[in-house]
């Protein structure tokens, strides 16, 4: 059994997914309105208010409470000196070894939300493929960013 | 060192044109269809043929930029660099360094040919548009084709002589005049008619007569068609079947034409570090992979020329732009029992033995579950809304199922020395011979019901042209896709 990679993603993207969660509930909640008022215009049954009720609040556990939950569990990382690991995943759970070799750049991005928390996330870039790790301190970051861009640049390179 | 600047063959200008004329034939065609000549005439001549006077202003116009474009372009050597310059308004200048040259990708199209004219893509490693490559002479002669040639093979030979940091793509280069060539692979004409029966041509240009028909329904007159076909089914069965069988001819005639034209005179050569395929009837192409830029090779067999012993070969190249550049048809079609000495003649190193390791049985059942998420549902609508005849789409379930296990029994990897063999069928089988410094990256798999039954998705990236293709072995034993990732991580590419 392989061990899982060490690190975790900051402690605050959870609460920055929980956001995302919040805003998707709210657009959830706002066409269910809008589906009541048409309901209640063309006096629909009972029911409808009922089931739609029940998905408003099943999708709000869903991407508020349990979803990201499982997911920042998940969430792990490790830069060894040689490659990168990554695991990751909802229902698949997906790891990722990256060698440091084939590291083409490391890009780090942040947006409004995550600034507000003062996170970032990272992209490792390969000649083929991109893994982002999602959301880190914003100095860890940084810091994590220049130390893949100098193992990777003493990494032999023959692509 | 030389500065003459060089121009393009004055044929340039008009296959421009005709170009620009071809992408401008089918928007004509759908204009004179949807105007069309049903509706009566306004009374001006001039507004009936608007849409004609348009086009042929267009067209004169684009015959004159043509010229102005060609005028334009010219190119020339320096600081051992290959330097264009070009642009009908933008005068734009374009330096490309020889060391960053890959290949030169050599085309001749029919005005090219009879006056002994070759067009020249330039392909560089990066390129900055992943649809075009970096630079294409649109006609130049061949002895102006063979002068950037040497012009480069000097200034690469010229490098040698000093050390260079970086790695020099080009080993073992010494001898410039006289390239060795070696001929590795031919197509004879049988083999071409087996590669336009067995390819999936002919599904395309059944589908393609479909589209077409479907796009002149209305104009068809069915009802009248009724009529006559069922009197004709009187003539009897004989001739049904005679109508079908001619029409499957044609289609197969369509298919052997097209597959002519374009693989026609297929051959595969090894230049030194380069493999040089040619091909084609009317236009001949001549492509050069590097040697270093290849990242797989891959044995795809369909089903139905697995059922005759025969596969393809391709390759996938880093360099070179796009989807065209990506998936490189090596072999066409080669009976599997012949691939194995050309292929050892290009790749030397390359392990071409069977995948030997198996799936475990407890994996069987992920290759065909994950499908009754959409069967029931599909299954019990047609029971439902079709009831006696709906019953039959249970038929699809032992298909599924079959077929699923058919994938589970292909699917088989191996590990030898510094490469994996994947196989993996979806309707075609693949086996994919990856060597380790051409993984990108991997990634192993699972989900809750894999992770129970200790079984896990294994999947390899590969650079091909600007793209990825992924090498993937599903649901195969946790402990081997674990060892395989140890495999990967292990002694890292640089050292053995």
């Amino acid at each position: 059994m392989r061990t899982q990679p060490i690190n975790r993603i900051s402690e605050k993207g959870l609460k920055v997914w929980r956001l995302y969660g919040i805003m998707q509930s709210v657009v959830v909640l706002l066409l269910a309105i809008g589906g009541g008022i048409v309901t209640y215009i063309n006096e629909g049954p009972w029911w409808i208010y009922a089931i739609a009720a029940v998905a408003i609040i099943l999708f709000a556990y869903l991407f508020i409470v349990l979803f990201p939950k499982v997911r920042w569990m998940r969430w792990r990382y490790e830069v060894r000196e040689s490659e990168i690991e990554l695991q990751h995943g909802l229902f698949i759970v997906k790891r990722t070894l990256i060698p440091m070799v084939r590291v083409q750049h490391v890009d780090t991005t942040q947006g409004p939300i995550l600034r507000k928390y003062d996170l970032a996330g990272i992209t490792i870039s390969t000649a083929a493929t991109n893994h982002t790790i999602p959301a880190l301190v914003t100095e860890e970051a940084d810091e994590l960013r220049s130390r893949i861009s100098v193992l990777a640049r003493v990494a032999e390179d023959d692509v | 060192m030389s500065e003459e600047r060089y121009k393009l063959h004055w044929i340039t200008a008009a296959i421009e044109v005709l170009k620009t004329a071809k992408e401008m034939v089918l928007p004509l065609i759908l204009l004179v269809f949807a105007k069309g000549w049903s509706n009566p005439g306004s009374g001006k001549w001039y507004l009936d043929y608007l849409t004609f006077i348009i086009f042929s202003v267009l067209l004169i116009l684009f015959f004159i930029s043509g010229i102005i474009k060609w005028k334009r372009f010219e190119y020339w050597f320096e600081d051992d660099e290959l330097r264009i310059e070009y642009g009908l308004f933008v005068k734009k200048k374009r330096y490309i360094p020889f060391d960053r040259i890959q290949s030169l990708d050599y085309t001749e199209g029919i005005l090219h040919r009879p006056l002994k004219l070759v067009k020249v893509k330039v392909e560089t490693a990066g390129s900055s548009s992943p649809k075009k490559s970096e630079a294409e002479l649109t006609a130049i002669t061949k002895d102006a084709a063979k002068r950037i040639e040497i012009e480069i093979a000097e200034a690469k030979s010229r490098r040698k002589a000093i050390p260079v940091e970086e790695g020099i793509l080009h080993e073992g280069n010494h001898v410039v005049e006289e390239p060795q060539v070696k001929s590795i692979f031919t197509m004879s004409v049988k083999d071409l008619l087996i590669l336009a029966t067995t390819s999936g041509g002919i599904g395309i240009i059944l589908s393609g007569a479909a589209i077409f028909l479907s796009q002149f329904a209305d104009k068809i007159p069915f009802e009248w068609m009724y009529e006559e076909v069922s009197g004709f089914i009187k003539y009897g069965l004989l001739i049904v079947a005679i109508v079908v069988f001619i029409g499957f001819l044609i289609v197969w005639a369509l298919s052997v034409a097209m597959t002519f034209l374009s693989y026609y005179g297929f051959s595969v050569s090894l230049e030194q570090q380069d493999i040089v395929i040619t091909r084609g009837l009317l236009e001949k192409k001549r492509m050069t992979v590097p040697l270093n830029r290849v990242q797989s090779v891959r044995i795809i067999e369909n089903p139905f020329r697995q059922l005759f012993g025969y596969a393809a070969v391709v390759i996938d190249s880093a360099g070179g732009g796009g989807a065209e550049g990506a998936k490189i048809n090596l072999f066409p079609l080669v009976k599997k029992s012949d691939i194995n000495g050309p292929l050892k003649e290009i790749f030397p190193d390359l392990i071409l033995a069977e995948p030997k390791k198996k799936l475990p049985a407890r994996g069987k059942r992920y290759y065909y579950r994950i499908d009754f998420i959409w069967m029931i549902p599909a299954i019990s609508a047609l029971t439902y809304f079709f009831f006696p005849y709906g019953l039959l789409s249970l038929f699809i379930v032992p298909i599924i199922v079959l077929f699923g296990l058919w994938q589970h029994r292909s699917a088989a990897y191996e590990i030898s020395g510094n490469q994996l063999t994947m196989r993996f069928r979806g309707i075609s089988l693949q086996t994919a011979y990856l060597m380790k410094k051409r993984i990108q990256s991997m990634e192993m798999k699972q989900n809750y019901f894999h992770k129970r039954k200790q079984v896990a998705t294994l999947a390899a990236s590969i650079k091909s042209g600007m793209g990825i293709f992924n090498a993937q072995v599903l649901h195969m034993e946790e402990s081997e896709a674990e060892s395989v990732l140890s495999w990967y991580e292990k002694n890292r590419s640089g050292q053995q």
